[in-house]
């Protein structure tokens, strides 16, 4: 069941951040790369299998001194968490950049700055 | 090995220091360069040398930790790479202290991130990794384009960012979907599950469709068709030393990207594949995932060949010209990778990589004195505009001849290393019977000979204008831009060692088993 919710999330994710990703508006470009990267985060992480959260699977609950009882796969969780910290540095960077072209043409419509090109190839 | 990225991550350290800032970056290229020398001659070039050398971070064992590998393959290209990086890094010294304080200060800094980057690329035997260090790298020429901060430079670089960051997530996704086929992100470890999925109990066949995603975010970051747009705005608005870097190096990461999975990781894969177009017949079938990369890629380079030169004719500035050029030039160095896909001998396979690498080398050198040379011109005069240009040859004959190197070793004339480079290419085509890649490839040649000609005689000969007659070259920009003619020249003349090495590189791109022992003493040289 989980699993079958998260298929559809992850499948809305990618639809809204690729419809987001085409409007003309920038910071909405912007937040469509933020949700589609989101979305292959979720998608990792549903390929580490989900495991319903019971005590036996915490490790210092179930036993002592024991091996470590099946969870879900930590290697994705890993790969998500640094997937985490490089989509937030991107999205930060990815902001301030539209603010910048802002203060430089003055607008943040995409077609307006796909005018301002021409003018740009002939400077 | 770990010297490289000591020397690297060890510059960084010192980078906020303003005063010493200038003579550490170059220090620090030096340093580099240096260490690769060493890495190649250890590794690969010495008498006695054990082909590869691994190191596996934090002692984890191959499978379950981060390892580094160098091979022939990673040596060749981050020895291509420190040619290039100490030219741009010299250069910049002079380029960067007319820049204003502010910019000035994370210059060198964002120069040995974007260099650190490249060099993990190069080096990492773990696909997840890979993927962090292509970020690492692309975070630094993110900043780069957006440098100067004018309008043209951050629409260019809010482009560059958006394409980009689509690609990690694609990148991410095929990753995410070949550790959930295959168990595994170790390039070494892939090999040997994909060679014999049965063992493992795996079924392989997703993992061509992920492949074909990898090969689309590789055949971004090289820029090749249909990915090729972002070129021409992003190489416009980044400095010319930094675009130096990011023609001969950064778009190198991509096309060893592709050699290295291609060959290395999913040569042995034993996967039907049979693609058909419905109703039309005409389709792709063969048993390994090459069968598939091979057309696609072939695909690619010969529309970036076409395009490139196309798009380069009528440009009106000298950098134009050159962006263009690289992208015909990727396709130059995709097309005999291509070739090698679908090659029919072991022998053609590996020729036509060693075309493919000595092609990057060449370009890059090549590439990379074209764009230092385009930064010295804007330097001494203001301009790169045709128009404003002309009579460059007579006010500044050491720039002139420099450029006029780089022009040639591009179209290959014989005494300069581009010759080898296109002499390979050519014999590939003839080898494996494809007289329509050779009429492509002459094509292709025709029109770089065409548009440099046309660079050449715009901006070098004719009436001087006012800007040249005004302007004084930089005696630093061009003592590096004579050092890096001479360095072409070498390379063209003394090509046996240079011959010697791509060939042993191109062994290591073959050398599936040997990688995985090396990689994975424990588990590998168990299948042939």
């Amino acid at each position: 069941m989980a699993a079958f919710v998260l298929a559809l999330v992850v499948g809305a994710l990618f639809a809204l951040g690729t419809f987001l990703l085409l409007r003309r508006d920038l910071i909405r470009v912007v937040w469509g790369l933020a949700i589609i990267s989101q979305a292959a985060n979720v998608y990792l992480l549903t390929a580490g299998g989900i495991v319903r959260g019971t005590f036996e699977s915490v490790p210092v609950l179930a036993g002592h001194g024991e091996g470590a009882p099946e969870t879900a796969d930590p290697l994705v969780q890993a790969l998500v968490l640094t997937a985490i910290v490089i989509g937030f540095g991107m999205t930060a960077f990815a902001l301030v950049l539209s603010y910048r072209v802002y203060e430089e043409h003055g607008t943040l419509d995409v077609s307006e700055l796909g005018r301002g090109r021409d003018r740009g190839d002939r400077e | 090995m770990l010297v490289v990225l000591i020397s690297a991550v060890g510059t960084l350290i010192f980078r906020q220091h303003p005063r010493a800032r200038t003579a550490l970056t170059v220090a620090g290229a030096v340093g580099y360069a240096g260490s690769v020398a060493a890495l190649s001659w250890t590794v690969v070039l010495a008498p006695d040398a054990p082909g590869i050398a691994t190191y596996q971070v934090g002692g984890h064992q191959a499978p379950y930790g981060i390892t580094l590998v160098a091979d022939g393959l990673s040596a060749f290209m981050l020895a291509t790479v420190a040619a290039v990086a100490l030219a741009s890094a010299v250069f910049s010294v002079g380029y960067v202290s007319n820049i204003d304080y502010d910019r000035r200060t994370f210059y060198n800094p964002l120069f040995h991130f974007l260099l650190l980057g490249v060099t993990g690329a190069f080096l990492t035997g773990d696909l997840f990794n890979l993927f962090v260090w292509f970020e690492v790298m692309l975070m630094a020429s993110y900043v780069f384009v957006a440098y100067y901060g004018g309008p043209q430079h951050t629409r260019a670089a809010f482009w560059y960012v958006a394409l980009n960051l689509v690609a990690s997530a694609v990148f991410l996704l095929a990753v995410g979907g070949i550790y959930a086929t295959t168990g595994t992100l170790n390039m070494a470890d892939l090999a040997e599950r994909l060679a014999d999925p049965d063992a493992y109990g795996i079924d392989a066949g997703p993992v061509v469709g992920l492949f074909a995603l990898l090969l689309s975010v590789f055949a971004l970051k090289a820029g090749l068709v249909p990915f090729q747009f972002w070129i021409p705005t992003a190489y416009r608005a980044a400095p010319p030393p930094i675009t130096a870097i990011l023609a001969g190096a950064t778009k190198k990461v991509g096309i060893y990207a592709i050699v290295r999975l291609s060959f290395t990781v999913f040569a042995g894969a034993q996967i039907g594949v049979s693609l058909e177009i419905p109703g039309t017949g005409i389709g792709i079938a063969g048993d390994t995932p090459l069968a598939f990369v091979g057309p696609v890629l072939f695909a690619m380079g010969a529309l970036s060949i076409v395009v490139g030169g196309l798009g380069a004719i009528d440009r009106d500035t000298l950098e134009g010209v050159l962006a263009y050029s690289s992208i015909g030039q990727m396709g130059f160095i995709a097309v005999p990778v291509a070739l090698a896909a679908t090659a029919a001998s072991d022998e053609l396979r590996r020729l036509a990589i060693l075309a493919a690498l000595v092609y990057a080398l060449n370009h890059a050198l090549a590439k990379g004195l074209l764009f230092l040379a385009a930064g010295a011109v804007r330097t001494a005069t203001g301009t790169i505009r045709f128009d404003e240009l002309g009579g460059l040859a007579g006010r500044a004959p050491a720039l002139s001849s420099a450029f006029f190197v780089g022009s040639l070793a591009l179209i290959g004339i014989p005494p300069l290393s581009g010759f080898f480079g296109k002499f390979l290419v050519f014999d590939t085509a003839v080898q494996a019977n494809a007289a329509g890649t050779v009429a492509l490839l002459l094509a292709g040649s025709l029109l770089t000979i065409a548009y440099m000609t046309r660079a050449w005689n715009r901006s070098f000969w004719g009436a001087r204008t006012s800007a040249v007659a005004e302007g004084a070259a930089d005696p630093l920009q061009v003592a590096v831009l004579v050092a890096l003619a001479a360095t072409v020249l070498a390379v063209g003349v003394g090509f046996d060692p240079v011959y010697e090495f791509a060939e042993a590189a191109a062994e290591a791109a073959l050398d599936r088993d040997g990688y995985v022992d090396a990689v994975d003493p424990e588990n590998g040289g168990e299948n042939p």
